[in-house]
């Protein structure tokens, strides 16, 4: 896409999503088109949509679609969903809900050819609504009560989806993590205590600043990580986009004080978004530990990005 | 070899080869020590040998000896002299920062006159700023400078200016205005060490180096000439410098932590460093790294290089602690009890590191700029 074709892109889906905030941003994305922009140039349409996601809060079935996997890896990793073994194949993940009304869904499992793409009958999974902390995002967890037997599926590029979710997944904590700081700054400079809006007081300032920060350094990985695309690249943007969300969220919290304590404010729904988030394809934590474990073994740091 | 106009993959290919071929030469003299001086003189080696093949020449204009071409060269060099561990990042800076302002605010004569030495490693030159009632605050100078026939007569006292006392040439800021003029009545001269009635007293860093010194000026003379912008608009010389300390040497500077940590991964005994605060380190480098590259970018692509930066600035003070405190807390032993050269060198740099959040506009300072500027949040309180 041109930049005046993509600025028209993003303008018609923020316009749309803004108009469908709450639901599922798939009935919006379906009539614009947006999978075969993604084909088309996902460098346009995953930073437009992943963002717009974590702005406004919105949920959809497009990391699915990135990853080429209805199914996606369980929370707190990123091997693949499913294996195909001596009994058959075996589906242990997590999808959304809204991708399971067709009659069969295409997954990525691993098995001693490597990774397959196959097609799977949506009646041989068990499907069962995950609520937990988010239950807005509407994640399911996915599974299988007895092995299937699908026919065999083309070889399947397992660690570039991995590294193309974690990107779009850094996006998202990005524009979520930047809501945050919006909600607190409009609240700071708007709330008046002791004669002054608290946004005049260095303690507030500071912890907005360090979010600002944070989010900027994400973001600015998140640039390189297109720019000059490797997994590393998508692997640090995701854990500086989850550390980034959870930092944000604990000052943007702390300057909203009782209000942004409240089930009325908007604030708490990022909260619980940006903690389920940053789970996906490997929290912050667990990368931060790969990361350093693989350079301890090798005793090597791996390349960094060139000029 | 003269590179036509912008092309940093040439350029790279061409300047590593060169450093390859000419390591031995480039590399600091046997036996030379850590000591400030012997840096000094490294530094003015590698610039000389670089200038004399043309690598250190690209990136600047002609008008200072230089062959043209894109900031990014520069960065670049940068970037492969301390992947090279060939200089310190700190004394880096000097010339990438003032070069470019006395290039743009002083005269055509002077900057062909003055520049191309400091380049080419005949001189060292130095910031004078900060004095002792003016530290974040710079608008509140007072370092007088007064109008003769002779030329400014510049009496009063300077602290904290870096390589002084190894320096020929001072950047200096002095109040031409009323004392009430804040950054309005603010001059920015260029003025030679050697000047009569200026006196430079270094002091001890503490980790242990004469970097920096008090200068008193007791009616030095300093001739019209060396004005660097117009009387009274000295702030803007000062402001104008932000974009090249935050810019193409911050590249260098990155260069240098990633073979910091390089060395730490490296050479640390099996289960001294925790994998997951290796990681978050890696993490930072990398996510200054990106922030920098996109402001190498905007640089070359001649844009104006504004508040933002403060970001360029935080990242790289936090980075640079995070790096040491990494080390010091994997290799206790070395860096608190031993006295070999390796663990002496992480001592000084662990100590060293504490700086970086106080030097060239402290935390608070670029924690300020980014509330004000950047989420304009008001005035504070």
């Amino acid at each position: 896409m041109q930049a005046n074709e993509r600025d028209l892109f993003a303008a018609t889906l923020r316009e749309a999503a803004t108009a469908h905030r709450g639901g599922s941003l798939d009935d919006v994305l379906a009539p614009m088109g947006w999978s075969d922009a993604y084909e088309d140039d996902p460098r346009a349409a995953v930073p437009v949509l992943f963002e717009l996601q974590g702005e406004l809060n919105a949920s959809s079935s497009a990391l699915a679609a990135v990853v080429g996997s209805t199914v996606l890896p369980l929370a707190g990793g990123s091997a693949a969903p499913a294996s195909i073994g001596g009994p058959g194949l075996v589906v242990r993940g997590l999808g959304f809900g809204g991708s399971f009304t067709g009659e069969t869904i295409d997954l990525v499992a691993s098995s001693s050819r490597g990774h397959q793409r196959v097609t799977v009958s949506t009646s041989a999974l068990t499907i069962r609504a995950v609520d937990g902390i988010d239950p807005s995002l509407g994640l399911v967890e996915v599974s299988t009560a007895s092995p299937v037997h699908p026919g065999a599926g083309p070889l399947f590029d397992w660690p570039a989806a991995v590294s193309s979710a974690q990107l779009a997944l850094a996006h998202q904590l990005v524009g979520a993590a930047r809501a945050m700081l919006s909600l607190a700054r409009d609240h700071a400079v708007d709330r008046v205590q002791g004669g002054r809006a608290i946004a005049s007081y260095q303690a507030v300032r500071h912890r907005l600043a360090d979010s600002y920060v944070a989010v900027q350094a994400a973001s600015s990985a998140t640039t390189a990580a297109w720019e000059v695309p490797s997994p590393l690249a998508s692997t640090v943007a995701k854990l500086l986009a989850g550390r980034a969300a959870r930092l944000g969220a604990g000052h943007a919290q702390q300057v909203l004080g009782a209000m942004g304590f409240t089930e009325e404010h908007v604030f708490h729904h990022y909260l619980r978004r940006v903690l389920v988030l940053d789970e996906l394809f490997g929290s912050a934590r667990a990368l931060a530990e790969d990361l350093g474990r693989q350079a301890l073994e090798t005793k090597q740091l791996p390349q960094l990005l060139p000029l | 070899m003269k590179l036509t106009g912008f092309d940093l993959a040439e350029f790279r290919a061409g300047l590593d080869a060169w450093l390859d071929e000419n390591a031995s030469e480039l590399a600091p003299a046997p036996g030379a020590d850590d000591a400030l001086a012997g840096e000094i003189t490294q530094i003015n080696k590698v610039k000389r040998l670089a200038w004399e093949a043309g690598w250190m020449r690209y990136g600047w204009p002609e008008q200072v000896g230089g062959l043209g071409g894109s900031t990014l060269l520069r960065g670049y060099l940068g970037e492969a002299l301390a992947m090279r561990d060939l200089v310190k990042p700190g004394f880096w800076t000097m010339h990438e920062m003032l070069a470019p302002v006395v290039i743009a605010y002083g005269s055509p004569s002077l900057a062909a006159e003055v520049v191309p030495p400091f380049l080419r490693g005949d001189e060292m030159w130095c910031q004078g700023f900060s004095e002792p009632s003016t530290g974040s605050n710079l608008g509140s100078l007072a370092c007088r400078a007064v109008r003769t026939d002779a030329g400014w007569r510049v009496t009063g006292q300077k602290v904290w200016t870096s390589l002084a006392h190894l320096s020929q040439r001072c950047l200096l800021l002095t109040r031409t205005g009323t004392p009430e003029s804040a950054h309005r009545g603010i001059t920015a001269l260029l003025v030679d060490t050697d000047t009569s009635g200026m006196t430079i007293r270094p002091f001890q860093t503490m980790h242990g180096v004469e970097e920096f010194s008090e200068v008193f000026f007791d009616d030095a003379l300093v001739p019209y000439s060396r004005t660097l912008g117009e009387e009274n608009d000295g702030w803007s010389v000062a402001m104008d410098l932000l974009p090249f300390e935050r810019s193409t040497s911050m590249w260098l500077r990155n260069a240098y932590l990633y073979t910091r940590l390089q060395r730490l991964v490296s050479t640390a005994p099996e289960g001294a460093v925790s994998a997951a605060a290796l990681g978050d380190v890696l993490a930072q480098v990398f996510a200054f790294r990106a922030q920098s590259r996109i402001t190498q970018y905007r640089l070359a692509a001649g844009e104006h290089l504004g508040p933002e930066t403060s970001v360029d600035k935080i990242l790289l003070s936090t980075t640079e602690q995070s790096v040491f405190d990494l080390a010091a807390e994997s290799l206790p032993g070395e860096v608190l009890f031993d006295d070999s050269d390796d663990a002496s060198k992480w001592r000084s740099e662990f100590l060293y590191s504490r700086a970086a959040t106080i030097y060239g506009g402290s935390l608070e300072i670029q924690r300020n700029i980014v509330a004000r500027r950047l989420l304009d949040l008001g005035a504070e309180s």
